[in-house]
């Protein structure tokens, strides 16, 4: 009974890095970018979420599409005008640029909306199946990441501009010959990673404090997921989170709390020696 | 175009006046400031507490200099603050002390936030033989360095266990079983290996005694095996930001006790405002409370009157790293007013013979430079205000225990 209590919690958290991971892993594979913007781009949406719900009482989840939408943008204006200036240089100057930029909006927030932590204390308790409880707002999180999740992977499958992605990531030089038009391509991957990275922070401002000193700790959680689950790919990063939530709740338990990140990335480094393409195996062509 | 003797003349003095008019502030400048140095984390990780004492130190500033400044042997000179963005990174703090000290030629430093960084700006000013007051420190780890220019006012850790294990058992006679978890970290693991020995010493059992790592997203795990001890008395040490977490997780998972202490969670605000209802009956320690009632030297003579001129110009309750903050450039106006000089030898040795009394409490340093111990209040959040528990002069309140 407690070991299923643990595996449910694992696969609760599981699905939480997987949201926040997907939208990393899909600019790093697409794009070869490491995106250090991430984790505050989270925290933004976040502090978005956070002042609608208590300046002008909008629930979480109807802040959703509008913040989501306010960081499409702000991504695909980002690498529009910045970041494809340097998107074919080594991975390394896009890496410093992000950097860069994440340092900018980093303290952009720590000044304007300062560090304290801040929390959406919408309470909506738990549910006790059989003794099994689950924390309503997780739950909610959980479904939520699954479907932004799914719903991604169908554009990837299914749209035109899912398909270029694609075929930009497979070959970009290519894809510029069959007419696609490479830079946009690069701005609207960029545009989804932020869209997940706000839709993230919606989620999360429900579960955790919403604060920059977060930003860090999310961007290192993105990173570990990515490398098991395979970089690039959706179902990669669906995987990777889930099998990282479940391991670090039974190791928790088996080793404590001290241990358990450890073990997460002891698992990391174990895979990247012996499948670096992560548990997924493939490198994204949906 | 002819020009008179006078006409030289005048020229003259309209010159030598000029210069003399452009020279005379810097010269006023140098004589008739203090100079105070402070090395600040206004960006990155600590900006948040460092604001605290950006705040604090300028509230000083302002009502000292409104008062015509530091009396220096029978002379009022103005008090001068300058602030560098250490960026929450330890070693551009100590690089910043030693411009301060070399470049801008300050008298005296103010420390940054956090014991770490605490120890390494004393480094410097050791080095540089500048006294420096700390005020966010509390771990004595920094303070047995042999450093004679350090001084800190907070008290040592030590002081918070022995009367919370005490009245606890007091106010729970059946009492018995505890839950320990804290982040691994400097402060809380101090914080977490300290209640836990009282805790033994005291009779008790401690059913779980574990460090959660830096960095923890979940806490589902610690809080199930917490669960199955079954403990009256829960507690966890750690930032606001996990201690939050926590709270809400232990709430998700139907975790309960009859008491529950977060240190230092509901020492600050920002707790209680993140947890609303989940933060009653919380209790911890703290290192100082509004509600205390002390009365001294410096621009506030009593604690009610920090308290309310804070709350006029912040429009919020002061925590205790402003109070220790204001209180520490309190402490160095005091010791170079005794000094009646700035003179950095004599205001060091004012500060070590330093046994007064201040809005924030008593101050008295020991041989190595930490305020000394005294009983440190006991606070708990009753209908999402602060009531002190303890020690019995400033007490407001009753422990409630939780159903």
């Amino acid at each position: 009974m407690a070991y299923l209590q643990t595996l449910v919690n694992g696969i609760v958290l599981g699905a939480l890095y997987a949201c926040l991971a997907v939208g990393f892993s899909l600019v790093w594979g697409v794009l070869n970018i490491v995106n250090m913007l991430h984790g505050s781009l989270i925290v933004l949406g976040g502090y978005l979420t956070f002042f609608a719900w208590q300046g002008y009482g909008i629930y979480p989840l109807l802040a959703l599409p509008v913040v989501a939408l306010l960081l499409f943008a702000l991504g695909y204006a980002l690498q529009l005008a910045v970041i494809n200036r340097v998107v074919s240089e080594p991975v390394l100057t896009t890496l410093t640029l992000t950097f860069g930029l994440d340092l900018i909006l980093y303290n952009f927030m720590t000044v304007y909306y300062t560090a304290t932590p801040r929390r959406v204390t919408l309470d909506l308790g738990a549910i006790d199946i059989g003794g099994i409880v689950m924390p309503v707002d997780r739950l909610f999180g959980m479904l939520l990441a699954l479907v932004l999740t799914a719903l991604l992977y169908l554009v990837m499958r299914r749209s035109r501009i899912g398909r270029a992605i694609v075929a930009v990531r497979m070959d970009s030089a290519a894809a510029a010959l069959m007419g696609i038009r490479v830079n946009r391509i690069y701005a609207v991957t960029f545009g989804i990673g932020a869209l997940m990275a706000g839709a993230t922070g919606v989620i999360f401002a429900m579960v955790y404090p919403v604060t920059t000193n977060l930003a860090g700790i999310y961007l290192g959680k993105a990173f570990v997921v990515c490398v098991i689950g395979g970089l690039g790919s959706v179902p990669g990063a669906l995987a990777g989170g889930i099998v990282l939530g479940v391991i670090e709740s039974f190791a928790g338990q088996f080793f404590g709390p001290q241990h358990a990140l450890t073990v997460g990335f002891v698992l990391m480094l174990v895979l990247l020696v012996v499948k670096p393409t992560g548990l997924t195996g493939i490198k994204g062509y949906e | 175009m002819h020009f008179t003797t006078t006409g030289y003349a005048s020229a003259i003095i309209l010159t030598a006046g000029i210069a003399v008019i452009a020279i005379s502030p810097r010269l006023a400048d140098a004589a008739d400031v203090v100079k105070f140095g402070a090395p600040l984390a206004l960006t990155g990780s600590l900006a948040d507490e460092a604001k605290k004492q950006d705040v604090a130190w300028k509230m000083w500033l302002a009502k000292v200099n409104a008062a015509g400044g530091i009396n220096v042997g029978g002379k009022k000179l103005k008090a001068e603050l300058v602030e560098y963005d250490y960026q929450s990174d330890g070693q551009r703090a100590g690089q910043l002390a030693e411009k301060l000290i070399t470049s801008d030629k300050v008298d005296f430093l103010l420390s940054p936030f956090g014991s770490g960084h605490t120890k390494i700006v004393a480094t410097i000013a050791e080095r540089y033989e500048t006294p420096v007051v700390a005020c966010a420190a509390s771990s004595e780890s920094v303070f047995d360095q042999n450093s004679k220019h350090l001084f800190g006012t907070l008290s040592p850790n030590a002081g918070m266990f022995g009367p919370m294990v005490k009245l606890f058992q007091e106010k729970l006679p059946t009492l018995k079983r505890v839950a320990v978890l804290g982040r691994d970290d400097v402060f809380p693991k101090a914080m977490a290996q300290g209640v836990s020995a009282a805790a033994k010493a005291a009779g008790l059992t401690v059913v779980y005694d574990q460090l959660y790592a830096v960095g923890t997203m979940d806490h589902s795990a610690a809080l199930s095996a917490i669960k199955a001890g079954n403990p009256d008395w829960i507690y966890v040490t750690g930032y606001t930001q996990d201690l939050i977490l926590v709270r809400k997780q232990m709430s998700d998972l139907g975790l309960k006790a009859p008491i529950v202490t977060m240190v230092a969670g509901p020492a600050y605000k920002e707790y209680i405002d993140g947890l609303g209802n989940l933060a009653n009956g919380i209790t911890s320690s703290s290192w100082w409370h509004q509600a205390t009632s002390y009365k001294g030297v410096g621009v506030w003579p009593t604690t009610e009157d920090f308290y309310k001129e804070f709350l006029a110009k912040e429009k919020s309750d002061p925590d205790y790293v402003h109070a220790s903050c204001a209180a520490a450039a309190v402490i160095l106006q005091d010791a170079i007013e005794r000094a009646g000089t700035t003179d950095k030898k004599k205001v060091r040795d004012e500060l070590a013979k330093t046994d007064v009394t201040t809005f924030y409490g008593p101050v008295k340093f020991s041989a190595n430079g930490m305020n000394q111990g005294r009983d440190l209040p006991i606070i708990q959040v009753q209908d999402k205000q602060i009531k002190v528990l303890a020690p019995a002069d400033i007490k407001n309140g009753d422990l409630s225990l939780i159903k």
